[in-house]
């Protein structure tokens, strides 16, 4: 468990980005738009390629969020989807601790998602909020406001 | 678009969370803690935006379409075998720098009726000719 305290950095998750992914990623959630399984489709609307739908992004992040605060239960979670993900990118999700309240059970996050690509910072998510109860459901989070 | 949809309810759309489908969304985005992933609830949020997506009246040319923002306000999480109805609504319909915004609201809720999840999904319709 992670020492919870404001401005504490979240060790980073990454993650390469393969095509299967994203059409595995498209079968579960149900969004098959072919921007995401389709080169010359992608292609056709501007892109490089077929593009990883934000929310497999954010799902990423999501997970993260899971290992970062095991047994924590998500209050909240909004991202802003700023660039886009092509398959052999690594995402990696990362972010910081912004505010604990013990009294409230919860521990609110600010969080990021990166691309290095070719030596270039990009942002897929370059802002995410995520609030979370940490004084309920399993897990040893129970105490990680003290 | 057409921006008199603001306002417009679609039909509730039922969506039972099967355990496979969970199984496979949490491989998906690599959710390794063994409950119900929490984004999870874009599968209901996305089968219940169909009808807007397809809405002839909407007139939105989904080919043109990048999803901006998302947000979801869980009220519990969500349990595994329990059936999910999904009810969306046009929050808003608006311009920007010549895109159009749309933003749709989706309420979530159990058998019971009680609230589980909320959704908030931005599609942002590009111009045409547009690159990334």
């Amino acid at each position: 468990m992670i020492a919870l305290e404001p401005g504490t950095e979240l060790e980073p998750r990454e993650r390469v980005v393969v095509r299967e992914d994203v059409k595995a990623y498209a079968d579960a959630s149900g969004d098959q738009n072919p921007l995401h399984q389709d080169d010359a489709f992608a292609r056709s609307v501007g892109f490089p390629g077929v593009i990883a739908h934000g929310m497999f992004t954010m799902g990423h992040l999501a997970s993260a969020v899971g290992e970062w605060l095991p047994g924590a239960e998500l209050r909240s979670m909004k991202a802003q989807f700023r660039s886009a993900v092509l398959l052999g990118d690594t995402i990696v999700a990362g972010g910081r601790v912004r505010e604990v309240d013990p009294d409230a059970g919860t521990v609110s996050l600010d969080l990021w998602v990166t691309v290095d690509r070719d030596g270039t910072l990009e942002h897929p998510i370059k802002r995410a909020e995520v609030l979370a109860s940490i004084a309920r459901g399993d897990g040893g989070a129970t105490d990680a406001g003290s | 678009m057409n921006e008199a949809l603001a306002g417009k309810v679609y039909p509730a759309v039922r969506f039972p969370v099967s355990p496979d489908r969970v199984a496979a969304f949490a491989r998906a985005v690599g959710d390794t803690g063994g409950s119900v992933p929490p984004t999870f609830a874009t599968a209901p949020e996305i089968e219940a935006m169909r009808a807007v997506i397809e809405d002839p009246e909407l007139q939105l040319d989904f080919s043109r379409v990048i999803h901006a923002d998302q947000s979801y306000a869980w009220s519990r999480p969500i349990a595994l075998g329990e059936v999910l109805t999904a009810t969306p609504s046009i929050e808003s319909i608006r311009s920007k720098a010549g895109s159009e915004l749309l933003v749709v609201a989706t309420e979530i809720l159990d058998e019971a009726g009680s609230p589980v999840v909320s959704a908030r999904c931005t599609l942002v319709v590009r111009p045409r000719g547009a690159g990334a």
